[in-house]
């Protein structure tokens, strides 16, 4: 017993705390054609930079982080910093290699292509 | 029984990350606002209001709100955001999902003090409506000398 521990342990008293990420989800809209589907999702506030999306094993994520840098006091406060995250199974059938992302006024819009083999085949019926 | 400091240390340390974990709870209970999707719970942009010595800042959600479907008006101290979402799909193409609604809104505050509407700037970037509202010169701050 003559061994001095405190009870609390030091990194819980620490002065400052930081605020952990809280992560939300984003609104989308899915559209399909037979060429493409279309991802529209609303992720107000997040900078180009910050944005990544990582499509692994048939799965599509998306993220995006947006930080304010406010200053003054907050007379009230409704949204604040998060971390936008949302998954989704994607058909194999997406060609990878062509997918295109654009972010515009908050608005991340995603092009997967269907790769060749998947797309709708008209057959033309020979005259025998 | 507890033979030794460190086991108590170690009893007390679970108790503290159950209290942490049950303040995160409760902390989260009323402010689920803060992180839901946008637009989502009242189909009008979720602002905030801060005060920065002698201006007002308001931000305000906007995500994919082009300026021309939005109107600042100001008079006073009273602010009004107004504007329309739309949200056009595309030709040809099958919906799968539709969670990003089509709205008209309209928002209107009583800010705490007046403010110089001749002096206000409003930018947008990456669907935040930015806000700079300077305080009229009777509602600043005023650095009094003392004689």
């Amino acid at each position: 017993m003559s061994e001095k521990k405190d009870i609390v342990k030091k990194q819980d008293a620490a002065v400052e705390k930081t605020r952990a990420l809280i992560s939300a989800t984003p609104a989308v809209d899915i559209y399909e054609n037979d060429n493409e589907i279309l991802l529209h999702a609303d992720m107000p506030g997040v900078a180009k930079e910050d944005v990544s999306v990582n499509i692994d094993n048939g799965t599509l994520s998306l993220s995006g982080i947006r930080r304010f840098d406010s200053k003054g006091v907050f007379a009230w406060e409704e949204f604040s910093d998060v971390e936008y995250i949302r998954s989704f199974s994607v058909p194999q059938t997406i060609d990878v290699e062509k997918v295109k992302a654009e972010l515009k006024d908050g608005v991340l819009k995603l092009h997967l292509p269907k790769s060749e083999a998947a797309k709708p085949r008209m057959i033309e019926i020979k005259a025998a | 029984m507890f033979t030794r400091m460190s086991d108590i240390d170690r009893m007390f340390g679970a108790m503290d990350l159950l209290r942490n974990k049950v303040d995160r709870i409760f902390g989260d209970f009323d402010r689920s606002y803060l992180y839901g999707p946008a637009f989502a719970a009242t189909n009008s942009p979720r602002t905030n209001l801060l005060e920065n010595g002698d201006r007002f800042e308001v931000q305000a959600e906007v995500p994919g709100i082009s300026k021309d479907n939005l109107d600042i008006k100001i008079q006073g101290n009273y602010l009004e955001i107004s504007g329309k979402r739309q949200i056009d799909i595309p030709e040809g193409y099958k919906i799968h999902r539709n969670e990003r609604g089509t709205a008209a809104f309209s928002r209107s505050f009583t800010l705490p003090d007046d403010v110089d509407s001749e002096k206000v700037e409003a930018t947008i970037k990456d669907g935040i409506l930015y806000l700079s509202l300077p305080k009229s010169e009777t509602a600043k701050p005023r650095q009094i000398t003392i004689n």
